[in-house]
């Protein structure tokens, strides 16, 4: 099971990147683009760290740090961009 | 070899160590107050970054990403056959995560090679400055990365003691370079 989740995680990965250059040539508003690319970047980030850097297994703290800081950023982007 | 494994669940042995967590952490929120810093200056002169977004090439930043997700599931890979104590299979996959990071690498190369012969140095504009530093920046990391793992390669190859912890650290910081990636592909070449 564990080695079929890290193929589709992968698999998952390329599908988002795929999605985010489709949103950034994409002719929606700009404002939506940018909340569409900033919120599947944060999927990325947290999937890689999650599966990948197997953080899914770490202490709550770990996890938690993990949600903060893309909250932070992302957040603070967000903010300045609207 | 020592392939037995960590308790990780305990709140000071995160996956890679914690030492290494909180050279992530600083090195995250490095990147991250560079890309608002970027975003800050990008309200002033909206224009020109719009314009200077469109200079750089897209689809090499998402061949870029692309390069580096692979590159990460081989680690991932790795890890997971080394733990099992299936070291051939480790070193292949090892193999393979360096491969992809080269040719992150190359394709890099490819990208500075053109914005250089356009004259699109960091000294263009303020665009080209953040693109120039954050990069570059990034790139440093990837070839430190990879020298790391070629110490980890040479290690399988001569059967020395390698630990699971310093397994774990070093793809620990190739992934890293990976989450850099993520932060800095939207907000430089998309967003803008």
């Amino acid at each position: 099971m564990r080695k079929n989740l890290l193929l589709i995680v992968w698999l998952v990965l390329i599908m988002l990147t795929i999605c985010t250059a489709l949103v950034s040539n994409s002719t929606l508003v700009t404002s939506v683009s940018a909340i569409a690319i900033l919120v599947l970047s944060a999927i990325k980030f947290f999937l890689v760290s999650n599966y990948f850097m197997e953080m899914k297994r770490a202490h709550l703290f770990w996890k938690f740090s993990i949600i903060f800081y893309l909250i932070i950023v992302m957040g603070t982007l967000l903010f300045i961009l609207k | 070899m020592d392939t037995s494994t960590i308790n990780s669940k305990n709140i000071a042995y995160p996956p890679g160590g914690i030492l290494l967590w909180i050279i992530i952490f600083l090195e995250l929120f490095t990147f991250g107050a560079a890309l608002v810093a970027m975003v800050l200056y990008s309200k002033d002169e909206p224009e020109i970054f719009h314009q200077s977004k469109l200079l750089l090439n897209t689809t090499f930043g998402a061949i870029n990403t692309i390069f580096l997700l692979t590159s990460g599931f081989f680690m991932a890979k790795s890890v997971e056959n080394f733990k099992e104590n299936k070291i051939e299979k480790a070193t292949f996959f090892l193999k393979l995560t360096m491969v992809g990071g080269v040719l992150f690498l190359l394709l890099k190369s490819v990208e500075y090679y053109f914005k250089l012969q356009a004259g699109l140095t960091i000294g263009y504009n303020t665009f080209f400055s953040f693109y120039w530093m954050l990069t570059l920046f990034h790139v440093i990391h990837v070839v430190v990365g990879l020298v790391i793992l070629l110490f980890n390669y040479v290690g399988f190859k001569r059967k020395s003691t390698l630990n699971l912890e310093d397994f774990e650290a070093s793809a620990a910081f190739w992934h890293m370079c990976d989450l850099i990636w993520l932060l800095l592909f939207p907000v430089i070449y998309l967003l803008f």
